[in-house]
């Protein structure tokens, strides 16, 4: 349902970019699986994807980019009744839940040396060949089109990808001690995305945006400093940034955390978007948007911790103060701030959807 | 002593190799152990300062804790032989149901770096692990962590149970992402930081009090 009033959510979305009146800001959201079962244990008939259509979100995923060293290789180690253990396609040892959701607990990281990074999981990543199904894609982007979505390639760029591969501990540390080992990770993994991003172009399908996902903060400050984000990573993000361009997309970056300290710096890369803008991490975008507004759309940034209160008064201010601020620059879309966790009951979100949508008008 | 400054400077610098080596040279000269864990100590609540106040960030941090950790190996039999205990002993676990270690591991790098000994109960701990933990080692504080909204009842439960158990004066500290100050009064736990090095100052005033 992406043809309300006069606007698709192509067009519209397309506006929020150039700044243009709209006739309702953009939408789209995230859930935990929990949440949507608990709904469908209230009375939620459908999936996900049935939420959205109710929230009447703008967004198409054309396909989603993990690119790993071991592509299908990954297999269950050991297991419980409740939890598993699984060295994944990145060289991972985690512990996962069989029936929930949520970060792995994390046991060990195989890539843990410059020497096998050179020896092994550089040679791998760069010689798994394409990790997209090209084809897929161009059903998903055809469907996106017909449905009048704004398509996007969802992928996950280098400093997540670095962590995934090595771990916290190594990849922080090596920030440090190492920092050409990292920058050559970082490299690469950035390679190998544009060679799956330039595949995806070669087949036709001309999407409108990438959204890339990196949590590189934090509630409390980046991972990194903002001067070893910009040595290491940011030329990455800029060479993405710089790709979609080139393409004439959008680029939209999502990462949780607190990010105040980093913003100018996504300026300076040419970023067209951030998202979700979590609050509970400091970001507030009534202040963001008079400082960042024209340079920066704004992606989110309701509070999930109000929406888990289930206090109707609390939900309805969050909204209306959030999307009043947004609104002021033409350049805000709806999103919460993180995703909707469980505590959200189905009636609460029903209430969620109207209130964006009420208070979302322009 | 200018030795003693220096293993202060290069312990925030996270100067592995330089650590061990100035920890070395104040055993071998025979400078009381309590002057050497003085200055190692020293060094990462600086660190910790400079934490709070975004000067330094989590790489410096745990390359700080990392040089602090190996010249600890070596002054251990020194303290252990100058009847020099832990500040305190602590517990800390992230709480029944979340499988995230990374904020946990940081507190519990903090609280070593401050001379605390930490009993690392790992991830998706139950309530009844704790209390068996808190009596076993006769601890005076336990952390409690959660970095999921989805675990944040677990945290409730866990901070009751462990308040049940009747523990005396221990303390109960929780901290993670969505974990806020007025969460933590509303659970009934006894402090609650913001971040890691935070976590060493709050343990240091509620157990002084």
């Amino acid at each position: 349902m992406t043809t309300q009033g006069s606007l698709t959510g192509r067009e519209r979305v397309n506006r929020m970019f150039a700044r243009q009146d709209q006739d309702r800001i953009p939408r789209h959201e995230s859930f935990w699986p929990e949440t949507i079962t608990r709904w469908q244990e209230e009375g939620l008939s459908g999936e996900q994807s049935d939420v959205l259509d109710l929230l009447e979100s703008d967004f198409g995923q054309v396909t989603w980019m993990w690119p790993s060293p071991f592509r299908g290789q990954g297999r269950t180690i050991q297991q419980d009744a409740s939890t598993r253990v699984v060295r994944d396609e990145h060289g991972k040892l985690a512990r996962y839940w069989k029936n929930k959701s949520g970060t792995p607990e994390h046991l060990g990281f195989d890539c843990d040396s410059r020497e096998k990074w050179e020896q092994v999981y550089k040679p791998a990543l760069l010689n798994t060949g394409l990790q997209v199904d090209v084809h897929a894609a161009k059903r998903a982007f055809r469907r996106a089109r017909e449905l009048g979505q704004w398509a996007y390639v969802a992928g996950v760029e280098s400093f997540e990808q670095t962590r995934t591969m090595m771990g916290d501990e190594i990849t922080l540390m090596g920030m440090m001690e190492y920092p050409e080992w990292i920058r050559d990770v970082s490299v690469t993994c950035t390679d190998v995305m544009l060679r799956n991003l330039d595949a995806i172009v070669a087949e036709g399908v001309h999407f409108d945006g990438l959204w890339t996902y990196g949590d590189m903060a934090y509630n409390h400050a980046t991972m990194c400093s903002p001067a070893t984000y910009r040595e290491l990573i940011w030329p990455d993000h800029k060479r993405l940034a710089m790709w979609a361009h080139a393409h004439n997309m959008k680029f939209i970056y999502h990462t949780d955390g607190d990010i105040n300290g980093v913003m100018d710096l996504y300026v300076e890369a040419g970023f067209d978007c951030i998202q979700p803008l979590e609050a509970k991490a400091n970001m507030d975008i009534r202040t963001l948007c008079p400082k960042y507004g024209q340079q920066l759309a704004m992606f989110g940034n309701c509070n999930v911790m109000k929406y888990a209160t289930n206090d109707r008064a609390v939900i309805e201010e969050e909204i209306r103060a959030k999307l009043e601020a947004g609104k002021k620059t033409r350049g805000y879309a709806y999103h919460s701030d993180h995703s909707v966790p469980p505590q959200v009951s189905w009636e609460t979100y029903q209430f969620i959807i109207d209130l964006v949508k009420r208070y979302g008008k322009y | 002593m200018a030795e003693l400054q220096e293993l202060t400077q290069v312990i925030i610098k996270g100067n592995r190799a330089e650590a061990k080596r100035l920890t070395q040279a104040a055993i071998d000269a025979q400078v009381p152990a309590r002057q050497v864990l003085d200055a190692l100590v020293a060094g990462m609540d600086e660190v910790g300062r400079r934490f709070q106040r975004n000067e330094v960030f989590v790489p410096e941090m745990l390359i700080a804790s990392r040089a602090m950790k190996e010249a600890m190996a070596l002054l251990e039999p020194m303290l252990v032989k100058a009847g020099i205990k832990p500040e305190y002993i602590a517990v800390i676990g992230a709480v029944q149901g979340d499988l995230h270690d990374i904020g946990k591991n940081l507190v519990a790098m903090m609280w070593r770096g401050a001379n605390f000994q930490v009993v690392d109960l790992g991830t998706n701990v139950p309530a009844e692990k704790f209390i068996a933990a808190v009596k076993e080692h006769r601890a005076q504080v336990v952390g409690l962590s959660s970095l999921l909204t989805t675990t944040m009842p677990a945290m409730q439960a866990t901070v009751k149970a462990i308040k049940d158990a009747g523990l005396g004066s221990l303390k109960v500290v929780v901290g993670g992402a969505p974990i806020t100050q007025d969460f933590a009064k509303e659970i009934g736990a006894d402090g609650f930081s913001p971040d890691a090095a935070g976590a060493v100052d709050l343990v240091r005033k509620l157990l002084a009090a």
